[in-house]
């Protein structure tokens, strides 16, 4: 056990922070021009990628010809600290970055990597992930969407659904079923799909908060033809990599949600004061004990996520991933519903624009997308009880 | 930063928890509470394996390990809800007599050391009074110089204080300050008191094999180990006792999970286990977090404390509160999840569940450690004179 990294990690992070402080947009940049959509990346985004890539910097543990400088897990973690510290977006596509990219050079053709991959990580184009569909959402296997093979190309008829990004995006990882016949985990194939292929319809899902800038859509696929070469892996082999896909950078993703966490909470702690000042000595006494209570939350949030980071560095097998995704999202969750309690007729304003600050209800309610999607709380704890505990399943 | 246990902490676990495991059955605990046993075979071996030099600087005899060490073993203790005076020695005796040495190196207070790394002296911590821990409430007074200093007042709820040999007393100097420290400001010392110098009354507790008392002091002769202002050196040593109490609550907590979730892949209703009702899952990973999260906290905090990092005070705080949140969810689910053999006598879990809720209590409940957490994150009221 340590508190302090070693040397070379911190001679990393200082290396990254400088090169931050030189390359990174600026606050002005990124306002004037906010991302409208997690498929959409403004050109300052496009820039910003491309600087990353550039200097080995977008993916850091990933040779330099992939836009890394082969960097180990614990640089990796001190590089997501300084970028959520300085406020800066890793991507405004992180589906694409942090899924799909990751894919691809997994499973992909020399082609698709060329093509696709390259083109993500040089900031060229965006991803939208297509796996849920109406009647396939926790049991994504169930999906319905059909790709038939026809000589040297796939005819896909289907509906996806909560696509994000997909509004603006350039390609979807598409999870379709090519053999019907089979057990339903055994017949999905994954395809790669551009966004503007004939028979593709994106209608917006408005969501339940910021109307109008949805970030869902509805996906509807109406005799879309694309080459058989699109076809990522192996055929109905689609299931097993989504295992691996979403296992993707899984470590990291919570690493991520801890430091949403622990940034909210900081916030709660700058305003506080300002707040308390508002609020007669006893309704003071009450508001306290909230806020500790999120503070200790957090501090814990942070413990297990960095053991089991550290786990996860030795290689070891690290229950607390399994825990984090759940506990990480929920505590967001009260500490949006609480803050926005105490901060009484201000809480119910509505913003402008996409982002939502804490303390309002607009906030509290958009902590949502964090607990259903990607495996919704529920499932989580299911995962957790049959796969880590061991209980009988039934 | 690396929060995991090392390889040699791993050891140190899995060899403390394997004696326990054969030393200290339930079947000792249940010698204590029901009064037809003692566990002395149980300390005579963990002396024999050196368990109290634990924390104790190599230059006194003892094994010179660190504050995570310490917590590993007050982990384990709970997790068997051990009846024994060592929890007391290590987390709480020691580390205040280690605090005490650091400022005042005495050849005295090394002999106590050395004394306790060979297993010949036991000792607790005397602070809290009227059921408080904290070195404000404290009215026990001490006076007289040199050999002739007694301690007066009364001690709630010492840790092992019925079993220990002697007390490091928390006390405010009347009087003149120690000649040797003339130089600091009036403030609390401590003092070293003998058991037989004590009235000693075991209190009636819901956990027994806590050995848990009130001792009185009237005009006690006592041993002034640091005096003059040791508010520090108290404070210091407090954390420790809080992060330990903190991590043993934990262990108990952890076994309690442990015993249900066993329960619940054997117990069957309704021609099923009864684990495999979702309901009853879902608790059971809320459960699970509970136990890993508070343990991961606590851990950060003894390693705070290790490493005397600047965060160690208020790490502590938090240590305490998610301990005590987490024997909240456990006592009461654990419990539950048992249904009518839970509620029996006879059954052993319910030693595991008043160990917990007495160890919460311990060093300050998780509601007062809130109040203090509130008080160094700036949220304390104004109140207007
Ligand atoms: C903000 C957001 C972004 C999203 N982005 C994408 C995306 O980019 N691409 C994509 O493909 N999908 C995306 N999704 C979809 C998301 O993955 C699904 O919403 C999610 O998997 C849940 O499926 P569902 O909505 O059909 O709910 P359902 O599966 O119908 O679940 C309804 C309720 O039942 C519970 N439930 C279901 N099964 C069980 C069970 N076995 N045990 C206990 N409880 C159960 C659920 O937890 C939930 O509370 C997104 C969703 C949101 C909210």
């Amino acid at each position: 056990m340590k508190l302090r990294f070693d040397e070379g990690t911190e001679a990393f992070r200082a290396e990254f922070l400088q090169w931050l402080e030189l390359n990174r947009p600026s606050v002005e940049e990124m306002a004037d021009d906010p991302a409208r959509s997690s498929g959409h990346s403004p050109g300052w985004t496009r820039a910003w990628t491309r600087r990353m890539f550039d200097s080995g910097w977008l993916v850091p543990g990933w040779p330099p010809h992939l836009g890394g400088r082969n960097a180990g897990p614990l640089e990796t973690l001190v590089y997501l600290e300084e970028l959520n510290r300085a406020e800066v977006p890793r991507t405004t596509n992180p589906q694409g970055l942090g899924i799909v990219a990751p894919s691809l050079v997994d499973y992909g053709t020399e082609e698709q990597v060329e093509q696709y991959a390259m083109g993500l990580l040089r900031g060229e184009l965006t991803a939208c992930l297509g796996m849920s569909e109406p009647d396939a959402g926790s049991d994504l296997a169930s999906l319905k969407t059909r790709a038939v093979i026809d000589g040297d190309r796939f005819v896909i008829n289907g509906q996806k659904v909560w696509t994000s990004g997909a509004g603006y995006a350039d390609f979807c990882f598409l999870f379709c079923r090519t053999d019907p016949d089979a057990p339903k985990h055994r017949g999905i194939s994954i395809v790669l799909l551009p966004l503007n292929t004939e028979g593709v319809t994106v209608r917006p899902l408005r969501e339940i908060i910021h109307p109008d800038y949805p970030d869902l859509s509805e996906v509807f696929l109406d005799d879309v033809v694309v080459p058989v070469s699109n076809l990522v892996g192996e055929l109905n082999d689609g299931w097993k990599m989504a295992g691996g896909s979403l296992a993707h950078e899984r470590s990291m993703v919570w690493l991520m949600s801890v430091m949403g966490v622990e940034s909210a909470m900081a916030e709660l702690l700058e305003t506080a004061p300002g707040m308390m000042a508002s609020l007669s000595p006893r309704e003071q006494v009450i508001a306290a004990d909230d806020i500790v209570g999120f503070y200790v939350e957090t501090q814990c949030a942070r413990a297990l996520g960095y053991r089991g980071f550290a786990r996860f560095v030795k290689g070891g097998n690290a229950p607390e991933q399994a825990l984090m995704k759940m506990y990480a999202s929920e505590l967001r969750r009260e500490l949006g519903r609480v803050t926005a309690q105490w901060h009484g007729g201000g809480a119910l304003a509505v913003s402008e624009g996409r982002r939502s600050s804490l303390g309002l209800i607009e906030d509290y309610f958009a902590t949502f997308g964090s607990t259903i999607s990607a495996g919704s709380s529920e499932i989580q704890r299911n995962i957790i009880a049959e796969r880590i505990l061991n209980l009988p399943r039934g | 930063m690396d929060l995991e246990l090392n390889d040699d902490q791993i050891d140190l676990r899995d060899n403390v928890r394997a004696v326990l495991a054969r030393e200290c059955p339930a079947s000792v605990v249940r010698g204590v509470y029901e009064s037809t046993g003692d566990a002395s075979a149980l300390r005579k071996q963990m002396v024999e394996l050196g368990w109290p030099a634990l924390g104790i600087p190599e230059e006194y005899g003892g094994l010179g390990m660190g504050f995570v060490e310490v917590g590993i073993l007050a982990e384990e203790l709970g997790r068997v809800s051990a009846p024994t005076p060592l929890l007391a020695t290590v987390s709480q005796f020691v580390p205040l007599l280690v605090e005490v040495l650091r400022s005042a190196p005495t050849s005295k207070t090394g002999e106590l050391l050395s004394e306790v790394a060979t297993g010949a002296r036991t000792g607790s911590l005397a602070l809290a009074e009227k059921g408080r821990w904290s070195p404000d409430s404290v009215n026990t007074t001490a006076s007289g110089e040199g050999d002739s200093v007694t301690v007066t007042g009364t001690k709630t709820d010492v840790l092992a204080g019925a079993e220990v040999d002697s007390f490091a007393v928390v006390a405010r100097p009347t009087g003149p300050a120690h000649p040797a420290d003339a130089d600091r400001s009036d403030g609390l010392g401590v003092y070293l008191v003998e058991r037989a110098d004590a009235e000693v009354t075991a209190s009636k507790v819901i956990d027994p094999a806590l050995g848990l008392a009130d001792v009185s002091f009237d005009r006690a002769p006592a041993k002034p180990l640091l005096t003059g202002d040791a508010d520090g050196e108290i404070a210091r040593a407090v954390e420790q006792a809080v992060v330990a109490m903190a991590l043993h609550t934990v262990g108990a907590c952890r076994r309690i999970f442990e015993v249900t979730l066993e329960y619940a892949k054997v117990r069957e209703q309704y021609d099923r286990k009864i684990g495999s009702f979702q309901a009853l899952k879902h608790r059971f990973a809320d459960m699970y977090l509970a136990v890993e999260k508070a343990n991961a906290i606590c851990y950060f905090a003894a390693l705070a404390v290790a490493e005397d990092d600047p965060r160690r005070r208020e790490a502590c705080h938090v240590a305490k509160v998610a301990s005590g949140d987490c024997q909240s969810l456990l006592a009461e689910e654990g419990l539950q999840l048992h249904g009518g053999i839970g509620y029996t006598w006879e059954n052993d879990l319910h030693f595991l569940l008043k160990r917990a809720k007495v160890a919460d209590v311990l060093c300050g409940s998780a509601s007062w450690h809130r109040a203090r957490l509130a008080d160094l994150l700036g949220l304390t009221v104004e109140v207007a004179p």
